[in-house]
């Protein structure tokens, strides 16, 4: 996902990169199924969130149809949207990186034949997609309650399906490069939390970017944050998509772009000041 | 060439400092001041194709730090390292297929899944081949007698399950060297002769080279053709176990049964009384002398000379006394 300078990738075929993520991924993926209780957990308390976020907003709007130019069933179905995204991309326990970092157990993970960069980022894949179904279950519910619009043109729809692509990829990197300060800091709890609520806010899975201050919604724009989870939603719900969402899925690989470089280079510094906890 | 080369290898930490007095604890957070510790300083090594190498020394003495240069994890502050001529901090995955590593305290294992997950995806991470994976993890289950607990998710396996797991981790890929940071830690005797025996197998079959750092003698005594000593980052002995007894405590153990009451007064040249100890209705003495100075036929003749013998035993220092001796030492050094 990120160009990672440790990773020997270049020495195996193609096809042999790819088996060996998806093999990562997949551990990532049943590390965290295998907690069923944990998922039925989550799958109850996402429908709740669901049910919670549908009763805040239609008392927001009351009788009102429209606030700040935004249709009362935009802002709720918005709403809805965001919470299913932030309960797949936003996990409470971002990556493993921490504990790890902590621990010194990540001695191992520096030691591979593949770079520490392709290894947390899939596994955090994997951590994402575990949490699929809770999303899925969720937006089921909202479908059924009929409070989430179904897109409007085949079009729109896979504009819809690339940009939540891109966005969990950045989402995956923000949160990668967040876990990297640990070897710096050593305990992260406090950054992660930090991170976590801004990423919260500025990505606009809490509120809307529209309903936000112009100067300040223009600040979040030009963020990474948005493009993990406003721009994908904002396409959802463009009335009339056009040349613009071009624009956006250009950006959000633009941000990519971006991060796997920053994620790059501090890797290449940590790695300079390791020190492995521990004996 | 040796397989593993280090020249002068130094690390060092730094870390802020701890302010002291009034309001100490706020103080301390915002400090710019740093100590550097030298966890390392100026180690060299040479080990050779096939041999098993004791890395001793005591608690914080920097032997795991050098474990961590060597396998590249750590970058030195000066000096230099190559394994198989690998720089291994510089090309850590070309290092990593020529190496693997197990610390005791720690684990590699995906805790939450079955071994044979960890297995399978460490054999698709060092490109291990479907054929050459089944033979190994075949060969290994068995030699370590693995196969009842093959399907346990990692967590919940005893200690010595979980050990000989990590111990499979690291050799899938079947590298050359294999570095064990402290791998019986813990573990009871039957736990730690399983182990043991893989190693010197591996060592035997394929010709594994093998750096251990341990507290446990026995692993040292039935694994270990050559120790190094190190403390306070720097090397103190490196040799064989007989020159390490021999530099260290040079004396041999006569212990002496009498037939008769301890005569008084007695003495015999360049043997030295060294304790009087009750053995059910006999009197043992212990008698100690130097090779070096007096042969120990010399000294066993001298004694049944001047001391009613009825029974007679000669040892050498255990290792243990020899290890006791070293980093007591190095207690009075710091203390002086």
């Amino acid at each position: 996902m990120s160009a990672d300078p440790d990773d020997s990738a270049a020495a195996r075929t193609f096809g042999e990169g790819l088996a060996l993520r998806a093999t990562l991924v997949r551990q990532g993926t049943r590390s965290v199924l295998v907690f069923r209780t944990d998922l039925f957990v989550g799958i109850v308390s996402t429908l709740l969130r669901v049910v919670l976020v549908l009763l805040v907003w239609r008392a927001v709007y009351g009788d009102r149809t429209e606030v700040s130019g935004i249709a009362r069933e935009d802002a709720i179905g918005y709403a809805v949207l965001g919470v299913l995204f932030a309960a797949a991309m936003q996990p409470w326990q971002f990556s493993s990186l921490r504990d790890r970092v902590r621990t010194g157990n990540v001695v191992f993970d520096i030691m591979r034949p593949v770079g520490l960069i392709t290894q947390s980022t899939a596994d955090q894949l994997g951590t994402t997609l575990a949490s699929l179904p809770k999303a899925v279950v969720g937006l089921t519910l909202a479908l059924v309650l009929g409070v989430v619009p179904g897109p409007s043109t085949a079009w729109q729809t896979v504009a819809f399906a690339v940009s939540s692509l891109l966005g969990l990829v950045i989402a995956i990197q923000c949160n990668l490069i967040v876990g990297l300060t640990a070897f710096w800091t050593t305990e992260i709890g406090g950054a992660y939390l930090v991170y976590g609520m801004a990423a919260a806010f500025c990505s606009g899975s809490l509120i809307p970017l529209w309903l936000m201050p112009d100067g300040l919604a223009a600040v979040l724009r030009a963020l990474p944050f948005s493009a993990q989870i406003f721009t994908p939603l904002s396409i959802w719900f463009d009335r009339d998509p056009g040349w613009n969402v071009l624009g956006e899925l250009a950006l959000q690989a633009g941000w990519i772009v971006v991060l796997a470089l920053a994620a790059h280079l501090v890797w290449l510094r940590a790695l300079r000041r390791t020190v492995i906890n521990g004996g | 060439m040796s397989l593993i080369v280090a020249d002068d290898l130094v690390k060092e930490f730094s870390r802020p400092v701890r302010a002291e007095g009034a309001f100490a604890g706020v103080r301390s957070l915002f400090t710019t001041k740093r100590v550097t510790n030298r966890a390392v300083d100026g180690v060299s090594l040479r080990i050779e194709p096939g041999e098993i190498v004791g890395y001793l020394g005591p608690n914080g003495a920097g032997k795991s730090t050098t474990i961590k240069m060597l396998t590249g994890v750590l970058v030195p502050t000066s000096g230099t390292v190559t394994v198989n001529g690998i720089v291994p901090w510089r090309d850590r995955s070309a290092n990593a297929r020529t190496i693997g590593a197990v610390f005791g305290q720690r684990t590699q294992l995906w805790l939450d899944l079955p071994l044979r997950d960890s297995f399978d995806v460490l054999a698709k991470l060092y490109g291990v081949g479907p054929f050459a994976y089944r033979r190994t993890l075949d060969e290994f289950v068995d030699l370590l007698d693995m196969g009842s607990f093959l399907d346990r998710p990692a967590r919940n396996l005893s200690l010595g399950q979980r050990m000989r797991g990590d111990l499979v981790a690291a050799m899938l890929h079947e590298p050359p060297v294999l570095y064990l940071d402290e791998p019986t830690v813990g573990l009871d005797v039957v736990a730690k002769a399983r182990i043991r025996e893989f190693i010197r197998e591996r060592n035997r079959t394929a010709g594994t080279t093998v750096l251990l750092t341990t507290h446990d003698i026995g692993d040292v005594e039935q694994l270990c053709d050559r120790v190094v000593i190190i403390d306070d980052g720097r090397t103190l002995f490196d040799g064989d176990l007989g020159a390490l007894r021999r530099t260290y405590l040079p004396h041999r153990t006569l212990t002496v049964e009498l037939s008769e009451p301890e005569p008084h007064g007695w003495s015999i040249d360049d043997v030295h009384h060294a304790g009087t100890r009750a053995h059910h209705e006999a009197t043992l003495l212990e008698l100690r002398f130097d090779p070096g100075v007096v042969s120990t036929s010399e000294a066993i003749s001298r004694t049944t000379a001047t001391l009613p013998v009825a029974d007679l035993t000669v040892r050498e220092p255990e290792l243990e006394e020899v290890i006791t001796e070293i980093y007591t030492a190095r207690e009075v050094r710091r203390v002086g």
